[in-house]
This record gives C-alpha cells, structure tokens and sequence, in this order.
C-alpha cells in the first residue's frame, strides 16, 4: 500500500493498472447504461423518470466520497508530512466540484416533475449545495496562491474545517422533515429498493467510481510531472 | 515585564491604532446604514414585509459590512513586521491571534452592536425583540470575529485575489445566520437555538488561535 503515499512507487503502480482499467471503466459504463436505460423496470409512481437515479445517487456519494478522502488526505498530509498528500487534493477537487454539479443539475431535472419545482431550500439540497461552494473554493485557493508549499497547507486546513459538512450532509434527511427522500441503501441486509433497480445502480456507481479513478490517476501523474518541472 | 502586561500592552497598542482609525470603523458602520437604505428602497416602504424580512436582511448586512474589515487584520502588522517583534518579547502566535480577536471583537464589532438599536428601528422591528437581536449579535459577533481571524490569516500572502477571504468568512458563517435568526424570530422559547449558539461560539473559540497561528507561521515561512 505504500503507492497511496510515495509518488514514485504510484506512478510504478498506476503505469500497471491504467489500460486494464480503462478496458474494465468502458465495460462496466456501457453495461451499467444498458442496464438502467432498456433493462431496468419503470418505477410504478414515477414511470421513466426514475432512472435519472442511475445518474444522480452515485455521482452524489463519489462527490461525498471525494471530499471524504481529501480530508483524510489533508489530516496525514499535516500531520506526517507527506507531500504526496498535497498532490493528491490539488489533483481530485475539480473532479469531486464535477460530480457535485453532476448530481445538483440531475436532482434539479429530476425534481421538476415529481416536486414540481426546479429547487427548493430543502436541508438536503442545501447542504449538498455548499458542498458545491466549498468544492469550489477549494479550486479558487489553488488557483490564487503562487507559492506551492503555502498553498496546499491553507487548502488542507479549508478542507478540514469545511469537513464539518459531511455528517451533516449525510444525517440532514434523518434530523429534518425533507422534501428529499431519506437514504434507501444504507442497509445492505434489506435494503428499501427493488433488487431489479438495485443491480443497475450498482454497476453504475462502480463504473462511476472507475472512471472517478481513472481520471484521477491521470490528474494526480500530471500534478507530480508538473511539480517536477517546477523544481527542476 | 511579565506576561500579562505584555498582553495588555499590546491591547492598549490596537486600541491606539482603532483611535488613530476610527473614521475606519465609522465607514464600516457608514456601509451598514447605507445598504439598509439600499435594501428598503429596493423591497419598498411596506411595513409588514419589512417586519418579516428585517431581521434577516439586517443580519446578512451585518456579516457583509463585517467581511470589510478583513483586510486590515493581519495585513498590516505582518507587512511592517510588528508580529515578529511582538513574537520576540514573548507571546506566542496562538496568544497574539487570540488578543487579535479579542480586539477585533471590542474595537470593529462593539460599535455595530451599539448601533445595532436605531438600525432596527428602521426596520420597524419590536422594541421586545430589539434585547434578542442585541443577544445574537453579541454571541454572533465573536464568532464572526474568530472567523475573520482564520480567514485573513489564511490569505496572508493571496496578492491577487483578497476576496476569497470574505467568501471563506461567509461560507462559515452559514450556522451563525441560521441560529441567530432563529432567536429574533422564534416564537415563544428562544433557549435551545442560543445554547446551540453559544456551542459554535466555544468551538470557534477554541480552534480560532490553533489555526490562525498555523497560518500566520506557514505565511512567515513563505514570505
């Protein structure tokens, strides 16, 4: 596991696994699509709408899940060291501000016709909307500061102040009445959804995590080939 | 000299320098009436609407006119040095942030609260409310100030683009809205929402002088 925090020995690893990776991303992309498009039932109230889901839930938790991983990123970064970490966060932020605006704009179409309204001030939608904003400024600090070395410092500690988002986020369905319908999977022995909207779902967030790696990877080589440029 | 003269010493320096300032803070108050002006113009003269929206639009005015002051926390003991010197006769960067706050709190936000009762009258807010309003702010202003502290610190050596540090302050300042709101506006039992309050108050207290310090140390570092 020493390639999560040695660039050396992630650029080795990565050279490894990328072809294989886009083989298996492109796969699992169009058989996840295929599945939640032609195979996949109509839901009883919602008719077609529903497979906007197929969409909207695994881009949510890869945007949760990208903001997860920054923070545990910027905590060991500060705390040993490593600058790999830094890399790291500069690298995946604009791909986890992507999957927020991903899942805003679906839950937004989505929500015109069963809600009838485009937005609402909902705990939910709101809060994953200043994880938008806090994404996005995350992207600003990188972009603003000159000096590597005091930039990627400030953007651990915005990082780990604005963490203070995620529970909230993840518990506002169970603290407020929302409009937003409370989590479905987060029992995985019996689970609150169909097995036959169940399956699509998940190849569709495993091919959405793939590519989230992928691009990363690709992300994360370029910021270490560009650092190496600029000390050299 | 021991260390509490030091510390009052270096108070009675930024009390010095908001004296020498004061049209500073009088334009900050200035910005305040002026965009309540703004705002009634731009709803219209209508009493209901005014009483139901007042407390809000004053609030968010308040850490908008609260986000100008940003720029002069830091910036200008880091630029002349004065931070170091006051660093070398003893404190650390926590205590120094942590009086920084302190004064912050009594010179820049003090005067807002003082002005915060004719502000309300023009918003045709009750007199039973304007003591409520006065209590948020009070516990509100502190954590706006230790928000300012973190942020400016956090901007210390940004040249291009210093207007990240008031969307840093108003992005946390979201919960300080939210709760202090709440207290003008609620009903009948104000407690929960101003214990809750007084709870994001302690813990911006608490991290406030950590962060800050880091900052200011890591800014020292690059300058």
């Amino acid at each position: 596991m020493k390639f999560l925090i040695n660039p050396n020995k992630f650029n080795k690893f990565t050279d490894i696994i990328i072809k294989p990776l886009y083989l298996l991303s492109a796969i699992c992309l169009v058989v996840g699509l295929l599945f939640s498009l032609y195979l996949s039932p109509n839901d009883y109230q919602q008719g077609s709408t529903v497979r906007i889901m197929y969409i909207h839930v695994p881009s949510a938790w890869l945007a949760l899940l990208i903001f997860f991983i920054m923070t545990i990123y910027s905590i060991v970064g500060l705390a040993f060291k490593i600058p790999f970490a830094f890399i790291v966060n500069t690298a995946i932020a604009p791909i986890g501000t992507i999957f927020t605006i991903i899942c805003l704009i679906t839950g937004s179409l989505w929500g015109k016709p069963m809600w009838g309204t485009w937005w609402v001030w909902d705990a939910r939608l709101t809060s994953v909307a200043i994880l938008l904003l806090v994404y996005l400024i995350i992207v600003f600090i990188n972009y603003s500061f000159t000096k590597i070395e005091l930039k990627e410092k400030i953007v651990a500690i915005f990082i780990i102040i604005g963490s203070i988002n995620l529970p909230i986020i993840k518990f506002s369905v169970d603290w407020w009445n929302t409009l937003h319908q409370p989590a479905s999977i987060s029992k995985f022995s019996s689970p609150s959804i169909d097995i036959a909207m169940l399956i699509p779902l998940l190849i569709m967030t495993l091919s959405f995590a793939l590519i989230a790696v992928l691009i990363s990877i690709l992300r994360i080589k370029y910021e270490i080939l560009s650092r190496k440029d600029k000390i050299s | 000299m021991n260390t509490i003269q030091i510390i009052f010493s270096v108070f009675l320096k930024e009390y010095k320098i908001n004296l020498r300032n004061f049209n500073n803070v009088l334009t900050f108050l200035f910005f305040f009436f002026i965009s309540i002006f703004v705002f009634v113009f731009a709803i219209g003269p209508n009493k209901e609407i005014l009483n139901h929206t007042g407390v809000g639009i004053l609030w968010a005015l308040l850490i908008l006119s609260s986000t100008l002051s940003l720029k002069k926390y830091y910036q200008d003991d880091f630029e002349n040095g004065s931070i170091i010197i006051t660093h070398m006769s003893g404190l650390s960067y926590e205590l120094i942030s942590l009086i920084k706050v302190f004064s912050h709190f009594f010179f820049i936000q003090l005067p807002f609260l003082i002005s915060l009762p004719i502000a309300s009258i023009l918003i045709n807010l009750e007199i039973e409310k304007i003591s409520l309003l006065l209590l948020s702010f009070f516990i509100g202003s502190f954590i706006l100030s230790c928000l300012g502290s973190i942020s400016s610190s956090m901007n210390l050596l940004n040249k291009n683009n210093f207007s990240l540090g008031s969307i840093i302050v108003m992005i946390f300042s979201i919960p300080v809205i939210i709760f202090s709101v709440g207290i003008v506006n609620s009903e009948e039992n104000f407690l929960p929402l101003l214990k809750i309050l007084t709870g994001i108050a302690f813990i911006f207290f608490a991290i406030t002088p950590w962060v800050s310090a880091f900052c200011i140390k890591l800014a020292l570092a690059n300058k």
